[in-house]
């Protein structure tokens, strides 16, 4: 018993640890966005012809290496590609046409090809449309708890699952803070992931109290 | 018998899986096309409109008298004319520098968000450049994608004015909501149609001022000893010698500085309501919708204010994901691996029954894999992790099921009470998910409710699919 006391808290000191130097990076350096949501810069090039996205990520690669980049294909004929990268300079931008020249035997000319800027998306419109959703569900679930293992004490469950979740959540963007992986289309899959993970686990655990409370009733 | 009964099944499941993998091919104008349906794709894996909406720069040309007054009409006057009549031209900016700052920038993004909404987009990203004032705007690509775009660079400028003085009656101040109402059109005897009416409500104080107009604007008649005068504007009675004047005053209604119509009022509006008929009065379901459509339009403008700032669509560009097919097919690719791995470890830990394990699962992924298409459900990132945790709890579910039968030498029965007493344990356990799914597939925002319709047919599919399929080929092998 003492020595899953000193595990738990050990543990706990763990995930107190991760929370705090997750808050501490987040206030001081903020997340790694990912490049959809981040200001970047915008070229566009008219090829004329099909091509594939590999290789023009190798062309711009070379030009622009260790940088994130985003490369797709514009409008229905997808003979279009739209480069987009944190900062593309002038020369950088030259070095990308003349390339791609060699490569399609296209004559484009950087001169003709405007450079435009895509401002960044703001954190909170990103989280904005998932708070109505997560709390009515959260809501609805705590009350269904309370009802259920109201037999385990209903205050006790409804405030552990609430702070349990919370915490999840918690680690999750701390961990996303510390790792600099970048917050963008897979986080809130991730979100989703950690939500249902931890009401399953805490579930099959109130169930496997509720069972054994019931035969120790018996 | 027992053989033949678990072939058939078996044979069964095959081709439900063939069907869902490859398709039905039939030949279609000298080529073979797949008659099962496609998958449904979300922005985030279809690819998206971009519309970048930037502040206009530019200015209008307005003529002014001699007192310094704007001169109705003036489109039509040479430069001789002008300096004839002593009149100066000016060039206004429609967006004047104490306009340009973030504060109304902000105003403006948030108007566009709130017109998204109404227009039903359920899906949307918007960047602004608060220094610049330019908004990049994602939406998703569909049928009425250009007719969103069309409403997103609108100002939403309501004027009423004076016909003939200009003077601004009413304004976007005065407005309090803006909707759309039907009504049956009761004018024409020989057939009745639907009307479209775009239905504008005042504010308190906008229905006085709305009142004192329409008392001020109405058709008067100027009559001189008049029998049986006709009340049609403009019209001679010929019955009788006398004749009817009409004379009115006008008012004009601008949206956006395109005038809407000219009118003047039958009666004094005391209601604070005024309706202005969309189009012509239709029995036509196609016509009909295109007026509800134009009123649908103009209403979610008139509902959301003015913008502060004008701007223009700088660019309108329909932009592929740039998530690849290539990526897509790496993720199939390692959910399948998985899956194997699975089925090995469940063949391994219950021999016969895990193959039989093995085979129910996959006839399973194949229906689940139909019923997504067919149920028109859009597949997002976030709908793509739903199908993942469907085939983890499926998963789990079949090792509950073999774990508790394990423990038996089975029969009939023991099967019947293992399959009742997994239900049990396993729906209970995920309520709480079955909570969150459900809720979040009535949600308006895409990924989640992509992802809550994923899981909701997934867990409908695994609740009735075990009842009738693994059950029945537990119970085949069970029985002697």
């Amino acid at each position: 018993m003492k020595q899953i006391m000193k595990k738990q808290k050990i543990g706990i000191a763990i995930i107190l640890v991760i929370i705090l130097v997750g808050i501490a990076i987040t206030l001081t350096v903020g997340f790694n966005f990912d490049l959809r949501w981040e200001a970047t810069q915008k070229i566009e090039l008219y090829l004329a012809k099909e091509f594939a996205i590999s290789d023009i990520k190798q062309i711009v690669q070379q030009v622009i290496p260790n940088q994130a980049i985003r490369i797709q294909k514009v409008e229905v004929y997808e003979d279009t590609v739209s480069i987009l990268a944190k900062e593309i300079t002038e020369e950088q931008k030259q070095e990308i046409v003349t390339k791609i020249n060699e490569t399609y035997g296209t004559q484009l000319s950087a001169e003709n090809i405007p450079m435009t800027s895509i401002p960044h998306t703001r954190g909170r419109d990103l989280v904005k449309p998932y708070i109505l959703p997560f709390t009515i569900v959260t809501v609805i679930i705590l009350g269904y708890m309370a009802v259920r293992y109201r037999k385990l004490g209903a205050v006790k469950i409804v405030s552990k699952v609430a702070i349990i979740s919370i915490l999840a959540q918690a680690v999750l963007f701390s961990i996303l803070a510390i790792t600099r992986i970048p917050v963008g289309r897979l986080t809130i899959p991730m979100v989703i992931l950690v939500y249902l993970f931890i009401l399953m686990v805490l579930t099959t655990q109130y169930e496997k109290q509720l069972k054994a409370k019931k035969e120790e009733n018996k | 018998m027992r053989k033949i009964k678990i072939l058939t099944i078996i044979l069964a499941i095959v081709l439900v899986t063939m069907v869902a993998f490859w398709g039905i091919y039939v030949p279609t104008q000298n080529r073979m096309e797949n008659k099962v349906e496609g998958y449904s794709y979300a922005m985030d894996l279809k690819g998206s409109r971009n519309i970048r909406l930037k502040v206009d720069d530019s200015s209008k040309t307005i003529i002014k008298d001699k007192e310094g007054k704007e001169v109705e009409n003036s489109q039509n006057l040479t430069e001789e004319e002008i300096a004839e009549k002593g009149y100066t031209k000016e060039e206004i900016p429609y967006n004047t520098q104490e306009v340009k700052k973030e504060e109304n920038y902000k105003q403006v993004k948030k108007i566009i968000e709130q017109r998204l909404k109404q227009m039903g987009v359920n899906n949307y990203i918007i960047k602004l450049d608060g220094q610049a004032g330019d908004i990049v705007v994602e939406i998703p690509e569909n049928a009425t994608t250009d007719a969103i775009v069309s409403n997103l660079g609108t100002t939403g400028k309501f004027e009423i004015i004076d016909s003939q003085t200009n003077e601004v009656l009413m304004d976007n101040k005065d407005i309090q909501l803006a909707n759309v109402m039907y009504g049956s059109d009761s004018s024409t005897t020989t057939q009745s149609g639907t009307m479209v009416y775009l239905n504008i409500e005042f504010t308190k104080e906008g229905t006085k001022k709305l009142e004192d107009i329409s008392n001020q604007y109405r058709k008067t008649e100027n009559s001189e000893g008049v029998k049986n005068t006709d009340n049609t504007e403009n019209t001679e009675n010929t019955e009788e010698t006398q004749n009817t004047e009409t004379t009115e005053k006008k008012i004009t209604m601008k949206i956006d500085d395109q005038e809407i119509m000219s009118t003047s009022f039958d009666e004094t509006l005391k209601t604070g309501k005024l309706q202005l008929s969309i189009g012509s009065s239709t029995t036509d379901t196609t016509t009909l919708q295109g007026y509800v459509a134009q009123a649908t339009n103009m209403a979610i403008v008139l509902d959301n204010g003015k913008m502060p700032v004008k701007y223009q669509i700088q660019e309108n560009k329909y932009i592929a994901s740039d998530i690849t097919s290539d990526e897509l097919q790496m993720v199939v690719y390692i959910m399948i691996g998985i899956i194997a791995i699975s089925f090995i470890l469940l063949m391994i830990k219950y021999r016969f029954m895990g193959i039989l394990g093995a085979i129910s699962y996959i006839g399973f992924t194949a229906l689940f894999l139909l019923l997504i298409r067919y149920a028109n459900v859009s597949l997002s990132i976030e709908g793509i992790l739903g199908i993942a945790i469907i085939l983890i709890l499926n998963n789990l579910f079949i090792n509950q099921l073999f774990g508790k039968l394990k423990k038996h030498k089975i029969d009939e029965r023991i099967v019947k009470n293992k399959v009742k007493e997994t239900y049990q344990e396993f729906f209970i356990k995920i309520v709480p998910i079955c909570i969150a799914v459900i809720i979040f597939c009535f949600m308006q925002w895409e990924p989640i409710s992509s992802f809550g319709m994923v899981m909701f047919w997934g867990i409908a599919l695994m609740a009735i699919y075990h009842f009738i399929i693994t059950n029945n080929l537990l119970k085949i092998k069970a029985s002697k």
